[in-house]
């Protein structure tokens, strides 16, 4: 076999994760027709309080893009229109509440029944008001947690929040998260009839920090390996669906099985593209409606997409040591969404990103909730890195359309090929 | 209260003017405007409601005059220009309050600590941390502009009104500028005349950061008397604790906070709605009108339920969205042909 068909051969990690998931998936919203509670949560809430409580969880921003990803985002959003409500905004979380309304035939997977809990932290101007209308179903309650803003937001972060988390994002900010934990565990406790275990917690926290040690040893491989051993499109669910059971023995297993699946594709000289001219970085969200184009600069431009932030935040992001588990969870979670999206927070992280893995040009899709994109740019552009900024939401198919065409003028004009062999 | 104190800028509606007097400094409010912005702020801001690119630009310029600013959370574009001019190096002093919006023990004690800092960064500003005879001096002035405000809000529900909206978001927007002695002068000032048979209306959605839109409306038949957004009637003026303790006026300044109804960015849709019903049955609106900025979506999440509500109290609500920089007064005029129609259907 070539290398390039060593390369093209799907990651059996990520088939194993995608089907893991659709199996889960499955059984989640079965179990939740026969009336078995589950939870909507954002990205950015504390998971791991609802895995110590046994009640299982459904991410808002997964299955947003699994409904993108099954054509199903227009209809979704024209629900989302009926109800009276912006269908230009906020598209990525909003989709499940309209995703909702589909019958089961025109929903992915044949749907999800209402949760009984829909729980976010309050990010930007609108997820509260997005969350309110979970809340006014009759089968589900919601609750927000708030959200500080990034003071202090110091550079060089990845060295520090391992273990100087208190230095990172201020003490006061992680005591407030860390307090409206106790809010929240009370009123999933009242409601449930369980008693969190702390001890249990501790132990999710200690798998969750396995999984991220797996993750960072994987990154750091893929930043030096030349040419790249696997599809990016590889890279994300076989990170990201791991990410979403964070705190399970099974999601330590599928993050070690990525990194030995990468090492020896690594040692078998697997190549995605053996001609590669041009790495480059997608920076924003995944166009899940249309993954095929992340494969679409190869031939022509011998382009090939080498990072994602999914693996790099999975390797930075998240490990976070310390002796309280609600105070250490609170310290992953104040700021996650600060390290990607504020700056010097994020340009001097994606900087750093940019020189580890050899890019020699940047597409960047800008959604509208994301801040601090200009200086991101501008963070690259001063060390020679070409920026393709595109404006939009990854889950709008409206809005995605010519990406293809702006992409490729871009390599063609901003990108120069490196000589072969280099 | 002298008026060569040192002033500082303000970006939204969560400061506590009396806390920021009683350290020796005039609290500035700065709103932006409804035209096209400076397209590099707007490029260091990103897809954000124009006004606070607006705001950016003046802040980033050499002759601002600030002593320093003070930028709420109060919205996402606040917070990003707070983000852009730390990371571009201000030329000058910059400090984020942040305000938890739900009230918890937690909520206060970070309430408290934000406060607190909020004092510090005056202090630095000024050279002078507040006193008891400050905070007292301080509550009385910003009580009495309050009951000014009181007044000119009963001004504008009369029959016919005794001011025009115009006039009354003008008064405002120099009452956020001023000292609240000066503030109080202005604002007793606006008096005049509005048509009897104008269209009365509420205005929602979106801020106003001048009055053009208002002026638009009332040569075309209509007259606002009143607004919920926070710039008008939610403006956070007037408002202060009446004591020489620190940790007292704190405590009662977070009450004071966590009992109002905030601005969109801010609150659950059901909240808003609910104070648009309120303030506009209060005003004695015939209709209600929301003029929401492109890119500044908190008030478009709030339409369907301000529908709902006004529905069932037999109020009209018309809305023009996404309007963009240099498109609001077409706009305006767009809305005041529709509300009259409105009420005359």
């Amino acid at each position: 076999m070539t290398s390039q068909a060593v390369a093209r051969e799907r990651l059996a990690s990520a088939t194993r994760a995608t089907r893991h998931q659709k199996a889960w998936f499955l059984d989640v919203a079965e179990r939740a027709r026969a009336g078995e509670p589950y939870v909507l949560a954002n990205a950015d809430a504390p998971h791991e309080i609802l895995r110590a409580l046994g009640l299982p969880y459904v991410v808002n921003q997964w299955w947003s893009s699994i409904v993108a990803a099954k054509g199903a985002a227009d209809a979704s959003l024209a629900a989302i229109a009926a109800m009276g409500l912006p269908d230009h905004s906020r598209q990525y979380d909003v989709l499940p509440l309209g995703a909702l309304e589909l019958p089961p035939d025109r929903a992915p997977w044949g749907g999800l029944p209402a949760p009984r809990f829909a729980i976010a932290e309050r990010s930007g101007d609108v997820t509260h008001k997005i969350f309110e209308r979970w809340g006014r179903r009759a089968e589900t309650e919601s609750f927000l947690l708030s959200r500080t803003a990034a003071v202090p937001a110091p550079e060089g972060w990845w060295e520090l929040v391992p273990d100087r988390w208190d230095e990172v994002f201020g003490a006061e900010r992680i005591d407030f998260l860390r307090d409206e934990f106790d809010l929240l565990i009370g009123w999933l406790e009242e409601r449930t009839g369980r008693e969190l275990d702390i001890a249990e917690l501790a132990r999710i926290m200690a798998l969750a920090n396995e999984q991220a040690e797996w993750n960072r040893r994987t990154r750091d491989m893929l930043a030096a390996a030349r040419p790249l051993p696997v599809e990016v499109t590889d890279i994300i669910p076989a990170v990201m669906v791991p990410q979403w059971h964070r705190g399970t023995q099974w999601a330590v297993d599928a993050a070690r099985r990525l990194h030995d699946e990468v090492a020896a594709r690594i040692e078998a000289g697997a190549a995605v593209w053996p001609d590669e001219r041009r790495r480059l970085m997608w920076i924003g969200r995944g166009v899940w409606g249309d993954l095929e184009l992340y494969r679409s600069f190869q031939e022509e431009f011998g382009a090939v997409f080498v990072w994602s932030m999914y693996l790099a935040i999975a390797a930075d992001g998240y490990i976070r040591y310390g002796e309280d588990p609600l105070r250490t969870l609170a310290a992953r979670f104040v700021g996650i969404t600060d390290l990607l999206y504020a700056p010097p927070m994020s340009s001097s992280w994606y900087a750093k990103e940019a020189d580890g893995h050899g890019v020699d040009g940047v597409v960047h899709l800008v959604a509208d909730d994301t801040p601090g994109s200009a200086l991101i740019t501008a963070a690259l552009e001063e060390r020679g890195i070409p920026v393709l900024e595109i404006r939009g939401s990854n889950a709008d198919p409206r809005v995605t359309g010519d990406l293809r065409e702006r992409i490729a003028r871009f390599l063609r004009d901003r990108v120069p090929a490196r000589p072969a062999g280099r | 209260m002298t008026a060569d104190r040192p002033v500082i800028a303000v970006v939204g509606n969560d400061v506590p003017r009396q806390l920021v007097l009683a350290a020796g400094a005039r609290p500035h409010r700065l709103t932006g405007s409804w035209g096209e912005p400076d397209a590099e702020a707007q490029e260091l801001l990103g897809a954000t409601d124009a006004t606070a690119a607006h705001i950016l630009d003046e802040l980033r310029r050499d002759d601002h005059g600030f002593a320093g600013v003070v930028v709420c959370s109060d919205a996402h574009a606040h917070v990003r220009l707070f983000y852009a001019l730390r990371a571009t190096g201000a030329s000058l002093p910059v400090h984020l309050l942040d305000l938890p919006r739900e009230d918890s023990r937690a909520a206060r004690r970070f309430g408290r600590f934000q406060l607190d800092r909020l004092i510090d960064f005056c202090t630095e500003v000024t050279g002078r941390r507040p006193e008891r005879d400050a905070l007292r001096e301080a509550a009385a002035a910003e009580r009495r502009l309050g009951e000014a405000i009181d007044a000119l809000r009963a001004r504008r529900r009369a029959v016919p009104p005794q001011c025009t909206g115009a006039e009354a978001l003008t008064a405002y927007l120099a009452a956020l500028r001023l000292d609240p002695v000066d503030a109080s002068a202005v604002i007793d000032a606006a008096r005049s005349t509005a048509d009897g048979k104008a269209v009365r209306v509420h205005m929602t959605g979106s801020n106003h950061p001048d009055a053009a839109i208002y002026r638009e409306l009332e040569a075309r038949g209509c007259v606002v008397t009143g607004e919920d957004h926070d710039t008008g009637d939610g403006a956070w003026l007037g408002v202060a604790v009446d004591s020489g303790d620190l940790a007292t006026v704190i405590d009662g300044l977070l009450d004071a906070h966590f009992a109002r109804t905030g601005a969109s960015p801010t609150e659950y849709a059901a909240a808003r709605a609910a104070l648009t019903v309120a303030t506009s049955e209060r005003d004695r609106a015939d209709a209600v009108a929301a003029l929401i900025r492109d890119l500044d979506e908190a008030p478009l999440w709030d339409v369907a339920d301000q529908s709902e509500g006004l529905a069932g109290r037999g109020i009209r609500l018309v809305v023009r969205s996404r309007v963009r920089g240099g498109e609001a007064i077409d706009a305006a005029a767009e809305l005041a042909d529709e509300l009259r129609e409105a009420v005359a259907a």
